[in-house]
Order: C-alpha cells, then structure tokens, then sequence
C-alpha cells in the first residue's frame, strides 16, 4: 500500500489509517482477525481512543504481538494536566504498551478549549512532559469542529504536528466557511503537519430519530456512511487525491474491508473526476461541522 | 451561495473582476452567482424562462441590486446593445437550444460582445453509446418531438460548437474537461423524467400510454449513472475588427 510522510514526524504513514474505533463492536476473535487483516492490506498507522467503548482492551493483544509493525495514534478528550495525564496513563495501561506514537488532543470543538489546553496547567503541558519521559513520541490534534478554529489551533501550537479533521466531496462543494475544511488542509500543509482525514465516506447526517430511531440505524457512525463497494472506492479516491497524509475507515467493521481495498488498489483521481464527485454531492447535506448543543 | 466547481473551474482564468458580463440562459443563478464571486461589475442574466429568471432574481439578484440586472427574454434577440459586454458566458445552455436556434444565438452573442471581449462557452459531449441516460434523453425527445415538434435536449459536440463561434469571428484560446465523468444523479434523472412526462400528456393516450410506461421504467432502470464529459470553450474576440 502507498505510504506518505506524515509531516515532519519521520513516519511514512500509509495512505489508510485504521480507525480501531471499529473493533469495538466486535467480539476478541473478531477483533484479533480485524487486526491481522488490517495488517496483511499492509496498513501501519492505527488510531484509537479511550471513548471508543473498549477498543483500546480489543486492540491490546495483537498490538502487542505487532507492535514494531504498528504506528499508533491515541487521543485523550481532557482539557486540563491532570485529566490528560490520567488520561494517557489508562490508555498505556489498557494498551498494554510502554508508549504511544501519536498523541492527540481528541475533538476540539471551541475557543475556550484551545484556550485551556495551550494554557499553564493545560492538557499540551501534560503531553509534552509525557514526550520528554517517552511516553510518547509525537503530539497531534483532531476535530470536526469549526476549520477557523483548527486553523488556530495549528497557528497556536508550535509543536503540533498532525491534524485529524473531515474532508470530502460534500463539505468541499461548500464554500461557506463553516465547511472550509480546505484552508485546514492548506495551512497544515504549508506548516508541513501530517493530515489525517477522517468523514470522508459520509454520506450525510441520519434522518430524524423521530422518522428512523437510532437503534434502527443500519450503521455504527453518527452519520449516514456510504455503503456500497464502487462508492467507498470512489470516496477514497476523491480523499486520497487531495494533498492529505492517510484517509481514515469508517468506525463500523462492516465496512473496513472495502476501504482496505479501495487503498490496495488506490491510482489517483483526475481533476475533471474530482469535480464530478463534487458536483453529485452538491445538493446532499453534511454532518461536519458538527452541530453542537450545551 | 455556493458556487459550482464547474463554472468556478470555467471561469478560473478568465477576466471577470470588473466587467459586464452576459450570463446566457440564467438556469437557477449558478454561473450569475460564480461571475459575481469572479469580481464581476455587472451581469446581465438572459433567460426565456420566466421560473428561471424569478429563481435568479431570488437567489442572486436580491442581494446584488446594483450588479445583477435579470432579463426575461429571447437570446437570439437580447435588448443588450451592441460591443455592450466584456465577458459572456453560457453555462450548460446550449443542449437545451434547438438546432434552428443555435446559429442565431451564436450570432446575437458576438453582436453584443465589445472587441476584445472574452468568450466561455460550457456544455456536454453527446454521451457514449453505452451510457444508459442515452436511454432517456431518447425517450424524452422522442415525447417532446411528437408534442411540440421540438426535442428537448441536443448534444453538441466540443467540436462542433468550436467551429461555429469561431466561424463568428471569435478566436479559439482553450477547451478543458470540466466533468468526466458527469454525474446524473438521481434528481437529474427524475427531473428529465418530469419533462419526458410532461410532453407525453399533451399526445393522445395511443401514444401517451407506452411513452409514460417506458419513461418510468427507463429512469426506475437507470437510478443515477456516471457518463460523459462536460467541456469548457475559451474564446476571444480580437481586439480591433479588421477593415478588409
């Protein structure tokens, strides 16, 4: 499978990234097989994260058994030292490893957020302490929040060095700047930050609970995945052609398999066939930016 | 609003930023809506389709009093003075255009165009033999030919549609692929069907009958499909018209 450097981190990530929120919803066997098959498509950059129920315990014994095979990224949602420090800590724990690759600020939705993690006593104080003992190597940064504020984010923190953030036809036939996910990319790229793209095979958001109850939901996602073989291929296609590091699954297991496919037989996506995507998801609603309520 | 790749894409190296412009069969207000993103000064949108012309006006024109001027009318005959415009566009506009009219547009659009002017001229290859929408668009034009003597859609080839401006006076200056393939989803293919319908009711139920059975079980059969190609034509008129 095609690797590419991820940023300045000296990793060449390949151009998948495996979501391991995937294994969550499959028993240890199912797990342990989820992983070799990753592994036999030739995928080395794994992605995990302690809210992802228990894939973090899942994922541990094949890790283990893998471990020098395998570039992982965790992620931890506290804002604050302490909480981020614990945080890394149960994950090493529930991993069963002694350091962690890539760690990364996990779905930073506002200001106040940036403000507290970059501040004394903040989460990047406590990931940058962990850096110097070797608890882990490199510090990254996700979202599906607004592009401004991760545009900051990057702008703010001198040691960051991959973004995980949405990125597909939909959000790109956008111009508005709530879906100005592109000038996220632009930025990271000229700062040469690693990108890691995540939404990139969904379809829109779920209809109303009332019309379809979310345990009537065919899928796992929070949003509408696109589901069938020639439309992952082309939703890979189209992610895996933009100026962007690795293009990350799908969180349901049902449909791993086909992304693991469509990145074996990636060949690149002309511009005319980007804009033809583009053009057929014009009128289709996106899931990203995520509405937020409080 | 959102501006379309396509006309983004048809008008990324054009002259748009402060000149008149002639957006040629408004549709809904896209290439209106892309040649003000463009920096244009004015638009002059032309339609016959009084629906059309409204949508425009709604979308694009509300917002844009000063720049946006609507005009319901016939594009072989446009109230635009003549060498009035620096830029015209047609997006999309001529598969819609019957033969018969094609040379007078043609011809009313390089009478309104100044010297020097530019020219963008946007449209669809006639689809490859395999392509299951040529199912349709035949259906559909089979309807519109016995109802109003007229298809309703014709292909006209990069080619061709070359020849004939240039044949205007215009000189060839690039063709890019904008789509390829072109994506008929399911609200193209529903809306051709509406229209393929439309036209069978006006016939006799002899006629009518079988047209509505096979337009419902062409679309059912097509759902969406990706084919063809969508061109753009530059074109520019020289600066100075020669005194031979």
């Amino acid at each position: 499978m095609e690797t590419r450097p991820l940023g300045e981190t000296g990793h060449e990530s390949t151009i998948t990234t495996f979501g391991a929120i995937a294994l969550n919803w499959l028993e240890q066997d199912g797990a342990n097989q989820m992983v070799e098959a990753v592994l036999d498509a030739g995928v080395n950059h794994f992605d995990v994260a302690p809210t992802y129920g228990d894939a973090e315990l899942k994922l541990g014994p094949k890790l283990r058994q893998h471990r020098e095979e395998i570039f992982l990224g965790c992620k931890t949602g506290e804002r604050d030292y302490d909480g981020a420090r614990h945080k890394l800590e149960r994950s090493l724990y529930r991993l069963g490893i002694d350091s962690i690759d890539l760690y990364q600020v996990h779905g930073l939705e506002t200001q106040d957020e940036l403000d507290t993690i970059t501040s004394e006593g903040g989460a990047l104080e406590a990931f940058r302490e962990a850096r110097d003992e070797g608890l882990v190597e490199h510090l990254g940064l996700t979202s599906h929040g607004d592009p401004d504020l991760i545009v900051d984010a990057i702008d703010r923190i001198d040691d960051l060095e991959t973004v995980m953030f949405p990125l597909n036809p939909v959000v790109m036939a956008r111009d508005d700047a709530e879906h100005d996910y592109e000038a996220v990319l632009e930025r990271a790229n000229e700062e040469n930050i690693g990108t890691l793209v995540i939404k990139a095979f969904a379809r829109g958001p779920w209809p109303d609970t009332d019309e379809l109850p979310e345990e009537d939901r065919g899928y796992a996602n929070w949003y509408q995945p696109v589901d069938r073989p020639d439309e992952i291929r082309e939703r890979f296609e189209f992610a895996a052609s933009q100026d962007v590091t690795s293009v990350v699954n799908p969180g349901d297991p049902k449909l791993v398999s086909m992304v693991l496919d469509a990145a074996e037989r990636f060949e690149g996506m002309d511009e005319s066939a980007q804009r033809s995507v583009m053009d057929a998801a014009r009128h289709d609603d996106s899931p990203v930016p995520q509405q937020l309520h409080h | 609003m959102d501006v379309p790749e396509t006309v983004r894409t048809a008008l990324a190296d054009r002259p748009v930023e402060g000149a008149v412009c002639l957006d040629a069969g408004a549709g809904v207000g896209n290439t209106t809506a892309g040649l003000l993103d463009a920096g244009a000064r004015r638009v002059y949108t032309v339609t016959n389709d009084r629906e059309h012309a409204e949508a425009v006006q709604e979308r694009v024109g509300v917002a844009h009093r000063d720049r946006v001027v609507t005009v319901e009318g016939d594009l072989r005959e446009t109230p635009l003075a003549d060498d009035s415009v620096d830029l015209v566009a047609v997006h999309a506009l001529f598969n819609v255009v019957p033969t018969a009219a094609f040379a007078d547009i043609a011809a009313e659009l390089t009478r309104v165009a100044k010297p020097g002017s530019h020219l963008v001229v946007d449209d669809y290859d006639p689809l490859p033999a395999e392509a299951a929408m040529r199912d349709l668009f035949a259906v559909e034009n089979a309807a519109a030919e016995l109802s109003g003597g007229e298809s309703a859609l014709t292909f006209y080839p990069a080619a061709m549609v070359r020849r004939c401006f240039t044949g205007e006076g215009w000189t060839f200056d690039g063709e890019r692929t904008l789509l390829d393939p072109v994506p008929w989803t399911e609200d193209h293919v529903s809306a051709h069907a509406d229209v393929a319908r439309e036209a069978a009711r006006t016939l006799p139920p002899k006629l009518a009958d079988p047209l509505t059975a096979e337009i419902e079980a062409t679309a059912r059969a097509i759902g969406s499909e990706s084919a063809g190609r969508m061109y753009s034509l530059a074109f520019r008129l020289p600066d100075e018209v020669g005194s031979g």
